[in-house]
């Protein structure tokens, strides 16, 4: 009987450790990870924009999907229009909420091969996604019922700064033995202001997105643009006069620089 | 080449920016205007916001005017009694036309008039000097008397601006006027100046050559002094109120337009005044025609960011 309880337990036992070392063993191969370097920009008075390194591992044979964006929020316009059937006018007020500031979209594939319609959908993959989840409000009855033109009209007017963009196929992989590596360089726009911006990974497999990581940086003033941005909203009257007072001194010192020189008698 | 602006929020190609400061303080020298209608729409064109575009032109155009009026004062070229009188009108006329603007905007269609008084008053002062000069310049040819350092017309048919009280000598000038007669038109000039959001050089001008009946280089300085004082008005309000004074972008525009500004009045001094004021028509009229043209072709872009004409 007592040999039967040991029996039992050490089979117990083993099969404990089997199923631990299963469970170990059974976890991919490498999990999803996602780096971007530098983790912070500072905007310089030489900024022009950054370059970003997007870098990670990933499942062997999993496609890549990198989005960069920012909180959702609102944003308004002005919307031009055609007045008394003549002129181009600004004619009233549109804004458009819960849309991203920066949407940048980057994938090893094109997007209609990796994903349907619906998981891009339900992953907020692509600007038909990103026009499901916006909404537009204008107090104009002449926009009434035109949001879908005026979406698209939105997000052509961020493409042309700069700030929304969806390239195919800039993901590069290189396949290893148990796992992939993936490389992204972004050309990170001097459009986009300072703030915290993610940095998410998806994985996809099968039509579907089975993993996802995130990772974040900040773009942030620096030196000489940070100090005069914080005198300029801080200290507006001070920046006023020193303004004036630097345009009228060097505008009466070249004057004066310009005579000595001899060109300014009568 | 490239510098961030912290209020703009935008990385430009400084070379480009002294580049526009250089050729906007060129005009500014030579015809003794501001250059704010042309200076606003190239910042736009380079990338700068509306507001920023207009409010940090103001501040540039502080520099290129100083140093314009400082080498015209040499040449003697300033009547600081007449400007004196301009920039009281013109700082009304500031006044008030803030305050039209305030219920225009309230009321809706601003916009539609602030470009409808750009383009007619733009058309008429254009084409009113373009043809002027041309006769006056025929005139001087048949007559042989080709050495045209702009003269003050004759001052004759003054009629009703002579019954004015206050008449008053303005020596530099060689006119006698009113001094009504400044204050109103300064007025005049300021109230459009501030409905249409540009320093009124333009307006000026031609207000002084053909009204006051100054000689054009005189009119050059004169005009140069008292945009300095309404721009110096407008960057501080601008920079206070409104946070839109770059003033990054300010000093690379400034650079050029300080050297733009010699360059400009010691070209004057080379060309007649009825040249003079034919080249300022056609600088004026190629505007008007751009303006017409944005107004009448459909824009690539549908949406505009808020603020600004």
């Amino acid at each position: 009987m007592l040999n039967k309880t040991m029996h039992e337990t050490r089979t117990t036992l083993l099969l404990t450790g089997l199923a631990l070392l299963s469970l170990f063993f059974s976890r991919p191969a490498q999990a999803l990870t996602c780096r971007v370097s530098p983790d912070k920009v500072p905007i310089g008075l030489n900024y022009h924009g950054a370059t970003l390194a997007v870098s990670g591992e990933n499942k062997a044979g999993d496609d890549m999907i990198i989005r960069i964006t920012n909180d959702k929020g609102e944003a308004h316009y002005k919307y031009i229009g055609k007045a008394g059937g003549l002129v181009w006018m600004k004619k009233g007020d549109v804004s458009f909420t819960n849309v991203p500031g920066v949407y940048l979209l980057f994938s090893s594939g094109d997007l209609e091969h990796l994903l349907g319609s619906e998981e891009r959908q339900a992953n907020q993959i692509g600007y038909d996604a990103m026009k499901e989840a916006a909404e537009m409000e204008t107090g104009s009855p002449e926009l009434q019922g035109a949001s879908p033109r005026w979406k698209d009209e939105f997000i052509r007017f961020k493409e042309k700064q700069k700030l929304y963009a969806i390239h195919p196929g800039a993901v590069t992989r290189q396949h290893g033995r148990d796992s992939d590596t993936y490389q992204l360089e972004v050309a990170w726009p001097y459009q986009a202001g300072p703030g915290t911006y993610s940095v998410e990974a998806m994985a996809v497999r099968d039509g579907k997105v089975v993993e996802r990581e995130q990772t974040r940086f900040t773009v942030q003033q620096a030196g000489v643009v940070k100090q005069l941005s914080g005198l300029a909203f801080n200290n507006a009257s001070i920046y006023g006069i020193m303004a004036v007072l630097i345009a009228i001194f060097a505008g009466f010192a070249v004057g004066m620089i310009f005579r000595k020189g001899g060109g300014g008698a009568h | 080449m490239y510098m961030y602006l912290p209020i703009a929020l935008s990385s430009v190609n400084y070379l480009l920016i002294i580049g526009l400061g250089l050729a906007v303080g060129l005009l500014s020298g030579l015809f003794g205007v501001g250059g704010g209608f042309l200076m606003t729409p190239l910042l736009m064109m380079a990338g700068i916001p509306p507001t920023i575009a207009a409010a940090t032109d103001a501040n540039q155009i502080v520099a290129a005017s100083a140093s314009g009026t400082y080498a015209h004062w040499k040449l003697g070229n300033v009547d600081f009694k007449m400007g004196l009188f301009l920039l009281i009108g013109g700082f009304l006329g500031g006044a008030v036309g803030v305050q039209i603007i305030k219920i225009l905007r309230a009321s809706g269609g601003a916009d539609f008039l602030i470009k409808m008084t750009y383009v007619v008053m733009l058309g008429v002062v254009g084409t009113f000097m373009f043809f002027e000069s041309l006769h006056a310049m025929r005139k001087n040819k048949n007559s042989g008397t080709a050495k045209a350092r702009s003269v003050a017309p004759a001052e004759k048919k003054k009629g009703f601006f002579a019954m004015l009280p206050l008449q008053t000598y303005f020596e530099k000038s060689g006119v006698t006027h009113s001094a009504l007669v400044p204050l109103f038109l300064g007025t005049f000039v300021g109230i459009l100046a501030a409905i249409m959001g540009v320093g009124g050089g333009f307006l000026m001008v031609p207000v002084m050559i053909y009204m006051l009946r100054m000689p054009m280089h005189v009119v050059v300085g004169t005009s140069l002094f008292q945009i300095m004082f309404t721009c110096v008005e407008v960057t501080f309000l601008q920079a206070y109120s409104n946070h839109t004074v770059d003033f990054l972008l300010a000093l690379l525009l400034l650079i050029g337009s300080v050297f733009g500004a010699q360059i400009g009045t010691r070209l004057s001094k080379k060309l007649h005044g009825e040249q003079l004021k034919i080249l300022l028509a056609i600088i004026v009229l190629a505007v008007t025609v751009k303006i017409v043209l944005e107004l009448v072709m459909e824009p690539s872009m549908l949406l505009a960011v808020q603020g600004g004409h």
